[in-house]
């Protein structure tokens, strides 16, 4: 009877192996080969990508993670916050209204929506035009092409997977523990930090990995609002697959950048397991 | 000028819902002194959980004040009031150990890890639970949860406990042998509690003095006997225990505050009169509670009283037998009087009588003292 379990997994294993596996297997083998004519792999095999991309490269793939980590970070403390005022509503249709709008960006294209940050953030954008018809400002800021306003982008992208696993935590916490942590002498601050945070940090963590693991691979974003400025190890991978690429490098980029959010995920689990035993 | 542990005055909290204000508590005054067992009892409702959080501080009240060994608690938080609470549902914390747990509250105060590690394995002693403290509560039994849920509080040797219908959730054999426990606990340890509860039978059994709440209102506050035997209202002699309402017309009182009531087939009897009587004369109702009343048929004989019938120091009424129920320790007598109105009538079953001698339909007659009774306002 057990066996029969194998045969209804089949189309799962099949789909996967042809669609996820071997595309691995052949970026895997492709990163080790040499760049031939257009850009394709061919042999014989190398190490001269990955010392490129620990080389030369290495400064866009620190960047990369640096702005993913404050993306994180920004959504933390913006969403968290946000999170806690929702599930903290007494009337459900004020929290069904709040959620619906914190979802609502997603019923439009994440590419048109980037791109109305560029109209926001143009030297001749909205916020400049604000702020210089008061009179706060002489001449236009350079936001647009800049690692701000990727972040900006980054942060507006993702702060929903921030909010929606914090807020499923939130929602599940018994405000009688707060009661009983003033009760017991702890203050405010004292509260938060020994009993709110514990309790909700599963959804914490699982926010931190749903932001920063598609921010450290994020080439839409950097691209429109970034320019060469803000260029991210997304945009590299993406150009090394184009006309005039370099398939191996790309490939060589692809599994370094895998590496890193396969690291951030280690230490997610970790982490997690860690709040699970203490 | 004597001072209390806990003082309520004229409190009054409203509460918002729906658009439209709620008055939870109405105008509530209490004095508990230092050491007492006071139980606040009520129906769900009636405002006693509430009552409860104004002294923790967990709420402000709209009007009054809360004193607490004197000190005005208007403006100070609950993290700095001298009290701890025994939650309904324990609220321990899920992600620290029980240990932790009952540490928690020393930490606060800014006692070092050896000596709250040390007072907290003497306050799960206290509570006869040691060898848990590493384990997490949701690890331990409900009663298991409900003693760690004591240390917790107790540990940090509040001026008074707050307990928030703590045996609630614990089947009734536990429930039981926890109001000796924590009886004798409060004896042993001196701090007052304030415990809410519904069950009167757990108020009745360990608080020195109780207060019946219903509707906001404090009705009634006074010891287990003065509650049981002299209830003040209709809503206290009815919430506490059994009673039988008999309605009838107040003729007159007398200088030892008993009054003379004519029913509805124009026999007159004598009752106390409540401490609150409003009515000077008119509509009012007599309780008496259904174990003070005797059977002539049976052994108990009005002249066993010690008093002669004729005096009028015994209420003597006609009466005959509706049915009857056999409820082990007792048998329970429904009988019928002349007004046509049924009353319940408990006699103890002992191997000397036989109480089921009467059958249904027999006619005998029913007695009482008359301080028994209870002259209420209808």
């Amino acid at each position: 009877m057990r066996r029969n379990g194998v045969f209804l997994a089949l189309p799962t294993i099949l789909w996967l192996v042809i669609f996820f596996v071997l595309p691995l297997a052949v970026v895997l083998v492709f990163s080790f080969m040499s760049r031939g004519r257009g850009g394709v792999a061919i042999m014989p095999f190398t190490l001269e990508h990955y010392q490129r991309a620990f080389g030369v490269f290495f400064i866009i793939l620190q960047r990369s993670i640096g702005l993913a980590a404050l993306t994180t970070i920004v959504c933390l403390i913006v969403g968290y916050p946000l999170a806690f005022f929702i599930s903290t509503r007494r009337r459900r249709i004020v929290r069904q209204i709040t959620l619906f709008l914190v979802i609502l960006p997603f019923w439009t294209n994440f590419l048109i929506r980037t791109y109305a940050w560029r109209i926001l953030l143009g030297e001749e954008g909205t916020i400049n035009g604000v702020l210089l018809s008061l009179g706060l400002i002489s001449e236009a800021l350079p936001l647009l092409n800049t690692q701000l306003a990727v972040l900006i982008g980054l942060v507006y992208g993702f702060l929903p997977f921030m909010a929606l696993p914090i807020y499923a935590s939130v929602e599940r916490f018994n405000f009688r523990y707060v009661d009983a942590a003033h009760d017991l002498g702890a203050n405010d601050v004292r509260t938060f930090l020994r009993v709110v945070l514990p309790l909700t940090l599963p959804g914490v963590l699982a926010g931190c990995a749903l932001v920063f693991i598609p921010s450290v691979g994020a080439f839409v974003t950097p691209d429109l609002l970034g320019g060469t400025k803000g260029l991210m190890i997304g945009n590299l991978i993406n150009k090394q697959f184009g006309g005039s690429g370099n398939m191996p490098l790309g490939s060589a980029l692809s599994i370094v950048m895998m590496a890193v959010v396969m690291i951030s995920l280690l230490v997610y689990v970790f982490a997690n397991r860690r709040e699970a035993a203490a | 000028m004597t001072t209390y542990d806990v003082e309520l005055i004229d409190i009054v909290k409203d509460f918002e819902s729906g658009g439209k204000p709620v008055r939870a508590v109405d105008h509530v005054s209490a004095q508990i002194a230092d050491g007492e067992f006071f139980a606040l009892l009520g129906p769900s409702g009636c405002g006693k959980t509430t009552t409860l959080r104004l002294i923790a501080g967990f709420e402000q009240p709209t009007a009054g004040k809360v004193l607490i060994r004197g000190l005005a608690m208007e403006g100070i938080p609950a993290y700095h009031r001298p009290v701890n609470t025994v939650f309904q549902d324990y609220a321990l914390f899920p992600h620290l150990t029980v240990e932790q747990n009952i540490m928690f509250g020393l930490q606060m105060e800014g006692v070092n890890k050896k000596e709250a590690r040390k007072r907290a394995s003497e306050s799960l002693d206290m509570v006869r639970l040691p060898d848990v403290g590493a384990r997490k509560p949701h690890q331990l039994s409900g009663g298991q949860q409900q003693r760690v849920a004591l240390a917790r509080a107790l540990v940090k040797k509040p001026a008074v406990l707050l307990l928030d219908e703590p045996l609630g959730a614990l089947d009734l054999k536990l429930r039981v042998n926890m109001q000796y426990e924590l009886k004798a606990l409060q004896r042993d340890v001196g701090i007052t509690f304030i415990y809410v509860t519904h069950d009167q039978e757990e108020a009745i059994t360990m608080a020195d003095r109780i207060a019946v709440m219903n509707e906001g209102k404090m009705l009634q506050i006074g010891s287990p006997r003065e509650i049981y035997e002299h209830p003040d209202t209709h809503f206290v002699a009815d919430f506490i225990g059994e009673t039988n309402f008999i309605a009838g017309a107040l003729l007159d009182q007398d200088a030892d505050g008993f009054g003379r009531v004519r029913l509805a087939d124009e026999s007159v009897i004598k009752a106390q009169l409540s401490q609150t009587l409003r009515s000077a004369g008119g509509a009012v109702t007599v309780a008496i509670r259904p174990e003070r009343i005797g059977i002539s048929t049976l052994q108990q004989r009005p002249e066993a009283l010690g008093t002669d019938v004729d005096s009028g120091e015994i209420t003597l009424l006609d009466a005959l037998l509706v049915d009857s129920q056999y409820i082990g320790t007792d048998t329970r007598y429904t009988v019928r009087i002349g007004d046509e109105s049924d009353l319940v009538v408990r006699v103890q079953n002992t191997s000397e009588r036989d109480n089921s001698a009467i059958a249904v339909g027999q006619p005998f007659k029913i007695f009482w003292r008359p301080s028994s009774a209870t002259v209420l306002d209808r």
